[in-house]
C-alpha cells in the first residue's frame, strides 16, 4: 500500500492542477484591466475603427479594446456572452425587435442599461426613438440610418445608354434593354440568405406602406395578415423581377461578395442594395460612381417610398465593468463628432438632424426621401420574433429554387408572426 | 479495441517469446482501478457532467438569454416530429453519411492500392493526394464555394472542354447542391482514408501474397482472398470514423451553403447551430441535439458489432 501513495498523490496533484487550469481557461474571457479601459465589440467593421482612436484620443491614457464582426457571427456571440456575464462594456444593438440581438430581445431581460437620462435621447426624431426603445426608455445610441434602394454604376448605365427606371413598367423595360445588351440590370447574391430580403424590402415599402401607413399597428392588433395584404403583390413583384431577367443567372449560386464584384465592374447595371454597400463597390472599384435611387413599384413615382431606418447603434452592458467609460463612449457616438465620422465612413446618414452632415452626393435622393418622410423602417424591425425573418430568408431562397410558392410562404411567416414573441 | 494488423497474424519475423513476454508481465501487475480516477474525474468534469447539465435544458422552453424559463417535459422531442425542417435535416445526415462512408471508403481503398503499387513517385503521390485532409475544413469549403459558383473554376472548365450541358449551379441548385457538399468532404478526406488503408496494406506480409501467387492466385483473387481479409482492422476504422464524421458533419456545410438554399442542405448539425444562435430556441436546439447523439451512438455501436464480428470471421 506505501508503495502506491506516491503515485496517487501525484496523480491527485495533477488531476486538481489540470482542473485550475481549466477553470483559469474561461476566466481568461474577462476584461480585467483599470478604470482607464473599455471593451467594446462592434459590427461596424471599417469605420468603428476611426471612431475609436477620435475617442482614444479625445480622452488620454484612455484605451479600447474592441472586436469587430460580422452580423451573423455577432448576434450568436453577443447571446452566449451576455448569459455567461463576459460581454463587453458597450455592444453593437440592433433597432427594434425581430432579431436575436435587436433592442427589445436585449432589454427585455436586462442586459442593458436605460440611457434615457442622455442628453441626445430626447433630440431622436420619432422614426429612430420608436426602435431605439423597449416600454418607453431609450436603450440604443443609433446614430445612422440606412436605405434599400437601386445602385447604379453610373459608367455601365452610360455605356448601356439606359437610364434609371421610375416606374415599375419602366423598371421592366430597363430589365429587359439591359439582358438584352448582355449586362443584367442587378446583381442579386441570394445564396447568403440575409441578401434575398432587400428586393421584397424595397417592393414592399411603396405597395404595402404607400396605400396604408398603419400597416404595422393592424399587424399587431391582429387585424391583417401577410398573406391578405399587399405583401403578396409586392411578392409577385419580386418573382416577376426574377422572370423578366433583372437578376444575374444564377442567383442562388451567388454569394454577397460576388453580387458586389458584378455590379462594381459594370457586369451588371447596379445591385439592389443597402447605401452601405456603396463604400464596398468604391473599394472594388476607386474610379466608380454609384448613385442610390428608389426601386420604383408602382407607375406613379409619387408614391414611391424608400425603406429607411435607424441602423444598428450601441447600448451599454447593464453589468459594465467601466460604466463611466462606456457612457462616455455612447455619448461620444452621439455627439456631431463621432456621429459625422461614423456616418461619412459608412457611407449612410446621421440620426440627428442638426449635425451639420453634407450627405455624399450618391445619398442625394435617399437624404431627400428622409426628408420628405418618404421612408418606412425595414420590416422586421417591428415583428414580434425573429422567426417570422428567418422564415422569410430560406422561403425566399426555396422559391427561387422552386421548393415553395409565394403563398406558402407568406402563411408560415403569418403562422411565425402569431406564435408571438 | 481493436487490434492491430500485426497481433492477428503468424508473425515469423519475431521469436515466439517476445510475443508472450509482455502478456505475462501484464498479467502478474494488474494496475490498481484508481490509476484511471484522475483520467475519469477529469472526463466527467469536464465532458460528462455538462453533457448531461445540457440535457435537461431539452425538456425546457429556455430562450439562451431570460433566466426565467418554465419546465415543458417532452414537447421539444414532439415538436421535432412536427417540424418538417427537422425530419428533413435528419435524412439529409443519414443520407450524407451513408454517401460519405461509402464513396470516401471506396476511393479512399482505390487511392492506397494505387500508391501501394510500384509506381514512380508514389511518396509524392501519398503526401499530394493526403494534403486536404490536413487543411481546416473552413478553409476548403471557401475555396469550393468559389470554385463552384455560377461563374467559378468549374463551370468555367466544364465549358472549356465542350462539357456545357454538365455546367450546374452547384451550390445554388436544391437538387444539386446536397451532392456538391458531399463531393466537396470526399475531396478532403478520401486522403485521410487513404492513409489508414495503408497502414493496414503495409501490414499484410509480402510471404502470404507469394505464397498465394504460386498457388495460381490471380491479383484480383488475392486482393479479394489474401488482402481483404487482413484489411478488416482497418476498414473497421476508416468506416467508424467516416460515419460518426458524416453525422456530426456541420463545418462544410454551413460554409459552403449555410443549409441553404431554404433547407436543401441542412443537416442536424446546422439545424441546431441555427435554432439556438439564429432563433434563441436553446430547449428545442439541444432536444435536436439530444436525438443527434442518440443517433451517433446508436449508428457507430451497431456498426462497431457489426464489423468486429467480421473481423473475428476472417481472423
Amino acid at each position: 500500500m506505501k508503495t502506491r501513495t506516491l503515485p496517487a498523490l501525484i496523480a491527485a496533484v495533477t488531476s486538481v492542477a489540470v482542473l485550475a487550469a481549466c477553470s483559469g481557461g474561461t476566466r481568461a474571457g474577462d476584461s480585467g484591466g483599470g478604470s482607464k479601459t473599455l471593451t467594446l465589440a462592434s459590427v461596424d467593421q471599417g469605420s468603428v475603427e476611426d471612431v475609436v482612436k477620435a475617442f482614444e484620443k479625445a480622452n488620454p491614457g484612455v484605451k479600447v479594446r474592441y472586436t469587430t464582426s460580422g452580423a451573423d457571427q455577432y448576434q450568436q456571440q453577443i447571446r452566449t456572452q451576455l448569459s455567461s456575464g463576459t460581454a463587453p462594456d458597450v455592444m453593437s444593438v440592433w433597432p427594434g425587435n425581430g432579431n436575436p440581438g435587436a433592442t427589445v430581445v436585449l432589454a427585455k431581460p436586462g442586459y442593458l442599461r436605460d440611457l434615457s437620462d442622455q442628453s441626445w435621447a430626447a433630440k431622436m426624431p420619432d422614426a429612430i426613438k420608436t426602435v431605439a426603445q423597449y416600454e418607453g426608455k431609450t436603450y440604443n445610441a443609433i446614430f445612422g440610418q440606412n436605405g434599400i434602394g437601386a445602385v447604379y454604376n453610373e459608367q455601365a448605365m452610360q455605356k448601356a445608354g439606359l437610364t434609371a427606371p421610375d416606374t415599375w413598367t419602366d423598371l421592366l423595360a430597363f430589365c429587359k434593354a439591359a439582358k438584352a445588351k448582355g449586362t443584367p440590370a442587378f446583381a442579386l447574391g441570394n445564396q447568403d440568405n440575409w441578401v434575398t430580403q432587400l428586393v421584397l424590402y424595397a417592393l414592399v415599402a411603396t405597395t404595402v406602406y404607400g396605400p396604408d401607413r398603419d400597416f404595422d399597428q393592424q399587424m399587431q392588433a391582429g387585424q391583417a395578415t401577410f398573406a391578405q395584404s399587399q405583401w403578396a403583390t409586392a411578392l409577385d413583384k419580386y418573382v416577376t423581377m426574377e422572370k423578366t431577367g433583372c437578376f444575374q443567372k444564377n442567383p442562388l449560386g451567388t454569394n454577397y461578395e460576388a453580387s458586389q464584384a458584378l455590379a462594381a465592374s459594370g457586369k451588371t447595371l447596379g445591385i439592389i442594395q443597402g447605401n452601405w454597400v456603396i463604400a464596398l463597390l468604391k473599394g472594388k472599384n476607386p474610379k466608380g460612381t454609384f448613385t442610390l435611387k428608389a426601386l420604383p413599384a408602382t407607375d406613379d413615382p409619387s408614391q414611391t417610398l424608400i425603406p429607411a431606418a435607424a441602423g444598428a447603434g450601441y447600448g451599454v452592458n447593464a453589468k459594465a465593468k467601466n460604466k463611466e467609460l462606456a457612457l462616455k463612449f455612447v455619448n461620444f457616438v452621439m455627439s456631431h463628432e463621432g456621429m459625422n465620422l461614423f456616418v461619412k465612413k459608412q457611407g449612410g446618414l446621421p440620426s440627428l438632424p442638426d449635425t451639420g452632415y453634407v450627405a455624399d452626393p450618391s445619398l442625394a435622393e435617399l437624404s431627400k426621401f428622409i426628408t420628405s418622410d418618404r421612408t418606412v423602417p425595414f420590416m422586421d424591425q417591428l415583428w414580434p420574433n425573429a422567426k417570422v425573418q428567418q422564415t422569410m430568408l430560406s422561403g425566399l431562397q426555396e422559391i427561387f429554387s422552386g421548393q415553395s410558392t409565394p403563398e406558402k410562404l407568406l402563411a408560415e411567416m403569418d403562422t411565425d408572426y402569431k406564435s408571438g414573441s | 479495441m481493436t487490434l492491430a494488423p500485426h497481433e492477428q497474424l503468424p508473425d515469423h519475423d519475431r521469436p515466439p517469446d517476445a510475443k508472450r513476454a509482455p502478456k505475462v508481465r501484464r498479467a502478474r501487475t494488474t494496475p490498481p482501478w484508481w490509476f484511471a480516477l484522475p483520467a475519469l474525474l477529469l472526463f466527467a468534469f469536464v465532458v460528462l457532467v455538462p453533457s448531461v447539465r445540457g440535457v435537461y435544458y431539452a425538456f425546457t422552453d429556455w430562450d439562451g438569454l431570460d433566466p426565467d424559463f418554465s419546465f415543458i417535459g417532452l414537447d421539444n422531442f414532439s415538436d421535432i416530429l412536427d417540424d418538417p425542417d427537422a425530419m428533413q435535416a435528419i435524412w439529409h445526415t443519414l443520407l450524407i453519411a451513408v454517401s460519405i462512408t461509402v464513396v470516401q471508403n471506396a476511393v479512399g481503398l482505390l487511392l492506397a492500392l494505387g500508391v501501394n503499387s510500384a509506381i514512380k513517385s508514389r511518396n509524392a503521390l501519398r503526401v499530394f493526394l493526403f494534403a486536404p485532409a490536413v487543411i481546416t475544413p473552413i478553409v476548403t469549403a471557401y475555396l469550393w464555394r468559389n470554385l463552384l459558383g455560377p461563374d467559378g473554376a468549374v463551370n468555367s472548365l466544364l465549358g472549356a472542354a465542350g462539357l456545357d450541358g454538365w455546367q450546374q449551379d452547384w451550390l445554388g441548385s436544391p437538387q444539386v447542391a446536397l451532392w456538391s457538399v458531399i463531393g466537396v468532404i470526399v475531396w478532403q478526406y478520401a486522403g485521410y482514408s487513404m492513409v489508414i488503408f495503408l497502414a493496414g496494406l503495409q501490414s499484410v506480409p509480402k510471404e502470404i501474397h507469394e505464397a498465394a501467387a504460386i498457388d495460381g492466385a490471380g491479383p484480383v483473387r488475392r486482393f479479394w482472398s489474401v488482402t481483404r481479409p487482413l484489411l478488416a482492422p482497418a476498414l473497421t476504422i476508416n468506416l467508424m470514423l467516416s460515419i460518426i464524421g458524416g453525422i456530426k458533419l456541420f463545418d462544410q456545410v454551413y460554409a459552403l451553403t449555410g443549409g441553404g438554399p431554404g433547407h436543401a442542405t441542412d443537416t442536424l448539425s446546422t439545424l441546431i447551430y441555427k435554432d439556438a444562435f439564429t432563433l434563441g430556441e436553446f430547449g428545442y436546439s439541444i432536444a435536436l441535439a439530444v436525438v443527434l447523439t442518440i443517433i451517433v451512438a446508436v449508428v457507430s455501436t451497431g456498426q462497431y458489432l457489426v464489423l468486429s464480428r467480421n473481423e473475428r470471421a476472417v481472423s
